[in-house]
């Protein structure tokens, strides 16, 4: 009996030494990402297997909008988001469901990605420059997103109340661009991939790009307590993300002229990836690159400015600030 | 084929055998007091679980928190504005949905070509959802009052519309008949026999489009607007205030009731000669 129990218990303890060994193999991880080129080095990472080589086995699960990859990291539906900081990702990151541990896209003079655009009257009127925003009728897709931080830190720079614009949020991309091809808002805050066929199509014109007028950290990666306290996963991951950033940035970034990437022998296989995993074709992905930084940094300070922004404005709940919602230990400040 | 009680017969037969009422049942009275019950007990729970951390507060806020977020709306002033605004919308697309609806619903009831035409248009048109329209909204009409009414009104339209023709349809033939053959004049037939006859089901469709154009309130609200109870659920829901978008959900239930309540009444008037 005894010589029996000896043998299962051995048994038992090879069984689970075994599925240790294999959970180090590959660790799984599920990481949340929108299909646009800002998330370019995740899908990077994946295709040339940086993940896989770093001893990780990654799902990717697909979102239609930054809100929703949020709620799902809080909700441990995945374990790592990519996506934009908005101001309901602030309030889930203010409880303490959500920590940032990497920087991702950001706006930065030369590589356009959100522009400020106006309606055909508006501009025949006058609305020229983003400067001339003030005291406009502005479309954006809801209050305490990207968008309306961009106007909020334009209206800082030209020194003009937020106030004094009507911010009209609308909901949805398709709807702000019917608004403007309509003609009943005299501009709208809208990234370059929905605007460029409105524009195209004679149907608004280009002011300016937010990159060009406020620079700002707009995407980040982040994760939920419970996956940092696995502190090899979460190193792993930043590793081959920090990797991938870096091709990214050597290859892609360097080659921007204008606003587009050159398509050459070394820029086609990674503009291709980034046009599998974002269903566009090449010639669009060349066009809205975002910047990224080579080391995966953040800007941290940036962070905190967007915060105590939103909370000004009554959209974050007060009482914290950046570094009650940054993991130190991962992120490399700016 | 149904059971029967096993039947006892006598020996004698004679005797008259005594049956207990058997009629009872299949009236369900409206309780006074049930339903309340079982609403505070309900809250009960959740605000006990909640309490008890049980539930994440992000999750599913306590029901005092809920009631703290609609105060605080209230002391702010910001409560009214919301409510007035909405009320402004649901009315008025109510009533251009109904009024419409009624006049095309008469039509279709009474005649034969209004009926080849509009029951056609109506179940081509009536499954289109109305948020898919809303960009196409916003290019006819703009960002202002106007395609919110006529999100809510174009949602009211086609239910009254159906409920409508099919009370008028439901009109007891023999009672027009019978107002026929007295050479009863054909205004006076849809006014004294027609309107009253289709009546019951026309108010049971207010019931319905009532809460439709409460639904609809959050998407026309997506146009564009700054207050508004569907703008502030919208809000919430986009700023992960949890608390705060049940509070906007339970300031649209308490419509709900109300318009419930309402109707009642107006049941109650219209339709006392039931």
């Amino acid at each position: 009996m005894t010589k029996f129990a000896r043998l299962a218990l051995a048994g038992l303890l090879a069984m689970a030494a075994g599925g240790i060994a294999r959970a180090d193999d590959a660790q799984k991880a599920k990481v949340g990402v929108l299909r646009l080129s800002s998330s370019a080095p995740v899908f990077i990472a994946q295709d040339k297997g940086y993940f896989r080589e770093a001893g990780l086995d990654i799902e990717l699960k697909f979102f239609d909008a930054a809100q929703p990859i949020a709620v799902a990291t809080t909700s441990g539906d995945v374990d790592f988001g990519i996506t934009a900081f908005t101001a309901g990702l602030y309030n889930l990151a203010g409880k303490g469901t959500l920590k940032v541990i990497g920087g991702m896209s950001r706006e930065k003079a030369g590589y356009p990605l959100i522009g400020y655009f106006a309606s055909n009257n508006a501009y025949a009127a006058g609305l020229k420059t983003p400067k001339d925003l003030a005291g406009k009728r502005i479309a954006v897709t809801q209050v305490g997103s990207s968008f309306h931080y961009s106007l909020g830190l334009l209206a800082d720079k030209y020194g003009f109340k937020l106030a004094d614009v009507k911010v009209l949020p609308l909901q949805s991309l398709s709807n702000a661009a019917a608004a403007l091809k309509g003609e009943t808002v005299d501009a709208a805050l809208l990234p370059i991939s929905t605007a460029r066929s409105l524009v195209d199509s004679g149907g608004a014109k280009l002011l300016g790009w937010v990159g060009d007028e406020t620079p700002w950290q707009l995407g980040a990666v982040f994760a939920s307590p419970k996956t940092l306290t696995n502190k090899a996963l979460v190193t792993k991951l930043l590793a081959a993300l920090a990797r991938a950033d870096r091709e990214y940035h050597d290859v892609i970034l360097a080659s921007v002229k204008d606003g587009k990437a050159e398509i050459n022998d070394k820029t086609k296989p990674l503009l291709e990836i980034i046009a599998k995993y974002t269903n566009l074709p090449v010639e669009q992905v060349i066009g809205n690159c975002a910047y990224i930084d080579p080391d995966g940094k953040l800007d941290v300070k940036n962070v905190g400015n967007q915060i105590s922004w939103l909370q000004e404005q009554g959209f974050v709940d007060k009482g914290f600030a950046a570094d009650a919602i940054i993991a130190k230990e991962y992120v490399k400040a700016d | 084929m149904l059971e029967r009680a096993p039947q006892q017969t006598l020996g004698d037969g004679s005797r008259p055998r005594p049956v207990t009422f058997r009629g009872a049942g299949f009236m369900p009275s409206g309780g006074r007091l049930s339903g309340w019950i079982a609403l505070v007990l309900v809250i009960a729970l959740w605000q006990f679980a909640g309490s008890a951390g049980w539930v994440n507060p992000l999750f599913l806020p306590a029901p005092s928190a809920i009631a703290v977020a609609i105060y605080k709306l209230a002391m702010s002033g910001a409560l009214w504005q919301h409510v007035s605004a909405s009320v402004v919308r649901i009315g008025s697309g109510w009533l251009l949905g109904t009024v419409a609806g009624v006049i095309v619903g008469f039509a279709i009831g009474l005649s034969t070509l209004a009926r080849g035409v509009g029951i056609t248009f109506i179940s081509a048109l009536f499954p289109i959802p109305k948020i898919a329209l809303l960009p196409l909204l916003i290019l006819w009409l703009g960002i202002g009052e106007e395609p919110k009414i006529a999100t809510i009104a174009l949602g009211v339209f086609f239910s009254t519309a159906i409920s409508v023709y099919s009370g008028v349809d439901a009109v007891p033939r023999n009672l027009i008949r019978m107002a026929q053959s007295f050479n009863v004049p054909f205004h006076a037939i849809v006014r004294r026999v027609i309107w009253p006859g289709a009546l019951p089901s026309i108010l049971a469709g207010f019931r319905i489009t009532a809460s439709v154009a409460l639904l609809l309130v959050v998407s026309a609200e997506m146009i564009g607007a700054q207050f508004g109870i569907g703008a502030f659920v919208l809000q919430a829901g986009n700023l992960m205030q949890t608390d705060q978008l049940l509070a906007g959900v339970v300031i649209l239930s308490l419509f709900g009731l109300a318009v419930g309540k309402a109707i009642n009444v107006l049941e109650a008037k219209l339709l006392h000669w039931r």
